[in-house]
């Protein structure tokens, strides 16, 4: 079932989104094409919000992009021309997906993971639905051990909940709550923006 | 380039903003403790309101990091200092050195970045 309040939140979002996502997008745009390039076969990307990020994938893949917010994807649709390559769209919440279990090869998350109410569920679904073997990859904002920084993300986040994410996740920790092998971290600005590399194990069971 | 250049802007922009705002509103003698949680409330909001003009132009991350440091931490030492009248009396000097501390966050926080992204943590099979 999906979540309204969370839905509800996302759509109303939808308007200004790329407005506010414009500096984020030139700034972190190469970063997040070298690290999709490890994008391998049929690939799932969570919240695929107004499909700024369509762009930054390599080409020629097969995709399959959701998102709980259909004002998001009024306007991701869009920009589906921006890809080349094969993107369906498909109105879904993260934390129950509409895909058998071991389908997809890759799997991309972009701050989603920020915003979902309940991260390890989310995160549960995804290593459901990824084959033993596939890879996760999540370019993510979490809250970050540098003391100072830390509190104030702690600080905030009642407020930047209200109208869009969380800013003090542990994402990391919740990648392997959920049953995933973390096999690379990067930062990409100081330890609050990072790319997570995560896999299923060949021979797991979803927990 | 023009990225680094605009976060110094930004970091003097809510540095100066946040000691100004606080030098209208914290007067001589008033109570430090007051004058220092005032000081953190309005370099809060103002750090807020100053990001988010700038994050379409800058980064989200890039700009409210900095500014939530520069709005908070800063806001209590200028608060704690025009309580005391120590210092910078006047507005243009009240702004300057809030530019400076502004431009000193931007500058700790661009070299902390510098050094982790060297950091690449790689867990092994």
């Amino acid at each position: 079932m999906t979540d309204i309040a969370t839905r509800d939140k996302w759509d109303a979002a939808a308007k200004s989104f790329d407005l506010l996502a414009r500096g984020d997008e030139r700034r972190f745009g190469e970063t997040k094409r070298r690290f999709f390039a490890g994008i391998r076969g049929k690939t799932l990307f969570v919240a695929a919000g107004t499909g700024n990020d369509f762009k930054f994938f390599p080409p020629g893949h097969e995709i399959v992009a959701i998102d709980i917010s259909p004002k998001m994807l009024e306007r991701a649709k869009l920009k589906l021309g921006t890809y080349a390559g094969e993107i369906e769209l498909r109105e879904m919440d993260v934390t129950a997906l509409d895909y058998p279990d071991d389908t997809f090869d890759t799997i991309a998350t972009i701050c989603t993971f920020c915003s979902v109410p309940k991260p390890v569920t989310g995160l549960r679904e995804l290593h459901r639905v990824l084959k033993p073997g596939g890879r996760i990859l999540m370019f993510e904002h979490v809250r970050s051990h540098i003391g100072p920084l830390g509190i104030m993300q702690d600080l905030m986040t009642p407020l930047t909940r209200r109208a869009g994410p969380d800013l003090n996740r542990d994402t990391v920790g919740n990648v392997r709550r959920a049953g995933f092998r973390i096999r690379r971290i990067e930062n990409a600005y100081l330890d609050i923006v990072r790319m997570i590399d995560a896999s299923k194990e060949p021979s797991a069971a979803s927990p | 380039m023009w990225f680094a250049v605009g976060d110094y802007v930004a970091g003097a922009i809510v540095g100066a903003g946040t000691a100004l705002a606080i030098h209208a509103a914290v007067y001589p003698g008033m109570d430090m403790v007051v004058a220092m949680l005032i000081g953190m409330a309005i370099g809060m909001v103002l750090h807020l309101v100053l990001g988010f003009l700038l994050a379409p132009l800058l980064g989200m991350f890039q700009t409210m990091m900095p500014a939530s440091l520069i709005g908070m931490y800063g806001g209590m030492a200028f608060g704690m200092r025009d309580s005391m009248g120590a210092g910078s009396t006047e507005w243009t000097s009240s702004a300057l050195v809030g530019a400076a501390f502004g431009i000193l966050v931007v500058l700790a926080l661009s070299l902390y970045d510098r050094a982790l992204k060297a950091s690449i943590i790689e867990e092994p099979e």
